[in-house]
């Protein structure tokens, strides 16, 4: 059984008052332990079918389904907190380093949740190879490398069953995308899926390769899948 | 101390007029296409003062409490439509809550101001009610649109954030809730600032009036001093309650954000 699945999705809207549908029925399967890259060309959909997956975006059809539970038996928040969307570009809030990655605590939705101790982030930082930077640190002097990172980790740290990366490692070198890719292959084990938007070469970190093109998804196999 | 009213004749009046012809001329001068502006401005301000006076002199000597209350819905009206010009371009459909806040924050203090410090008789006295009400109701407005304003150009500002706020799991109160704190922030300045300054800078306009109707100074600066306190009371009761009744309008029932990009302007 998929661990994650969207079906006949469709979403349309207003961008910059012009009617868009980017897609208008798509599916795909998500399974647990594995991470799947979604490539296809700029402007075909793919952070609108991220953020439809993470109901950040209002879906006008189709059923998103979660471990057998379809998201219309969870609030929005409760849905968001078990599928975390991390955007391309990385927000930070006004404070430290650990006020920004123990956002996710100050907020409703994990008010049973225990948060991470600094122990615990200064090993999340340090396997993003972050260990410069201290936990109080104010986030705002952070560098682009490292807010992408910070803002990746505070996301990392939530545990979500599924992880969607948009594009995270835009703003990043060659060897912290490196890192960064192998920090998302030990996240993503039996109990989380994964779906990256990548323009980088492959890292050989995915397990498949989605294509979202006109309006359709299909798989690839590694041999096809680039940039 | 009771100097009497000096009374101001019709034709000084209409020859006061002539100060407006500072604001033609330099209009003229810089060629502002403000003619039109300044004619109507001038205008309205003549009929509806003098209509506003005409209003009192009948309600003083007829008043009875339902035509008094409807004055102030009426006031209240007017200052609705006013607050939503003030924030046009901004794609809401927030007229209820508008004049609810304006409305209910500004009658609830205007009330204890009346019964529990000015104990006027009847509750309804229209000479004590209504210019009270108006001076709420004046700075009530101006406080919400400034509100409105600070809270949606916020919202936008922080676009990104917000959504990174939902995408963790927040609720739209807690992703708008910097905006919103924000925008209460600026809200709450004006008043404060009129109170810091008062009796220093400029002598406010319900003292300055009763000085000039003959009043003890001593009564109007108490008076005023009451006046100051209620604004401050109203403004920020007015502030809160627009924040926290509008902001839901930039999501969706599904809390999503409608960004800028995302909506239909």
């Amino acid at each position: 059984m998929a661990f994650f699945e969207a079906r006949g999705l469709a979403v349309s809207y207003r961008r910059n008052g012009v009617p868009f549908e980017p897609f208008s029925d798509v599916g795909f399967e998500l399974f647990a332990g594995q991470i799947a890259d979604l490539v296809g060309p700029s402007g075909s959909g793919k952070s609108s079918l991220l953020c439809a997956c993470a109901r950040l975006l209002p879906k006008t059809s189709g059923t998103l389904v979660l471990k057998g539970a379809d998201s219309t038996s969870f609030s929005p928040e409760e849905w968001r907190r078990r599928v975390c969307y991390v955007p391309q570009k990385p927000t930070v809030v006004a404070g430290t380093v650990r006020d920004n990655l123990l956002l996710p605590w100050s907020l409703r939705v994990r008010r049973n949740d225990e948060a991470p101790d600094d122990a615990a982030l200064r090993s999340l930082i340090a396997d993003a190879a972050l260990d410069d930077v201290d936990l109080d640190r104010d986030a705002a002097q952070l560098s682009g490398g490292e807010l992408a990172r910070v803002a990746l980790l505070r996301a990392f740290a939530t545990r979500p069953d599924v992880l969607l990366l948009d594009e995270v490692d835009a703003a990043l070198d060659d060897a912290t995308a490196r890192s960064v890719s192998r920090l998302t292959r030990r996240l993503v084990r039996g109990d989380t899926a994964c779906l990256r938007i990548r323009h980088r070469p492959p890292d050989g970190a995915a397990d498949r390769t989605l294509r979202l093109e006109r309006g359709r998804i299909a798989q690839i196999d590694h041999a096809e899948a680039g940039v | 101390m009771s100097a009497g009213v000096i009374d101001i004749g019709y034709l000084e009046l209409f020859g006061a007029t002539a100060f407006m012809l500072v604001a033609a001329v330099v209009a003229g001068a810089l060629r502002l296409r403000q003619t039109k502006a300044i004619v109507v401005s001038t205008v309205r301000c003549f009929l509806q003062l003098l209509a506003m006076g005409l209003l009192l002199v009948y309600l003083f000597k007829y008043q009875s409490w339902w035509l008094v209350c409807l004055v102030l819905v009426g006031m209240s009206l007017a200052a609705t439509q006013i607050a939503l010009g003030r924030v046009k371009g901004k794609a809401l459909n927030i007229w209820p809550e508008v004049f609810g806040t304006i409305f209910l924050s500004s009658m609830i203090v205007a009330f204890i101001v009346v019964e529990a410090i000015v104990h006027a008789s009847p509750w309804y006295d229209a000479r004590v009610l209504v210019p009270i009400s108006g001076m709420v109701l004046g700075s009530t407005l101006s406080a919400t649109a400034v509100a409105i304003d600070r809270l949606f150009s916020g919202m936008d500002v922080r676009s990104d954030e917000i959504a990174a706020y939902l995408a963790l799991g927040a609720t739209p109160r807690e992703a708008a809730f910097p905006s919103i704190r924000s925008a209460i922030g600026s809200g709450l300045t004006p008043a404060l600032a009129t109170m810091s300054a008062a009796g220093i800078v400029q002598i406010p306009g319900m003292m300055s009036g009763q000085v000039l109707a003959g009043a003890d100074p001593m009564i109007a600066a108490k008076y005023q001093i009451v006046v100051l306190l209620m604004i401050s009371a109203a403004t920020t009761l007015a502030i809160v309650a627009i924040c926290l009744t509008t902001y839901r309008k930039r999501f969706t029932s599904d809390a999503c954000f409608l960004s800028p990009a995302l909506r239909d302007e």
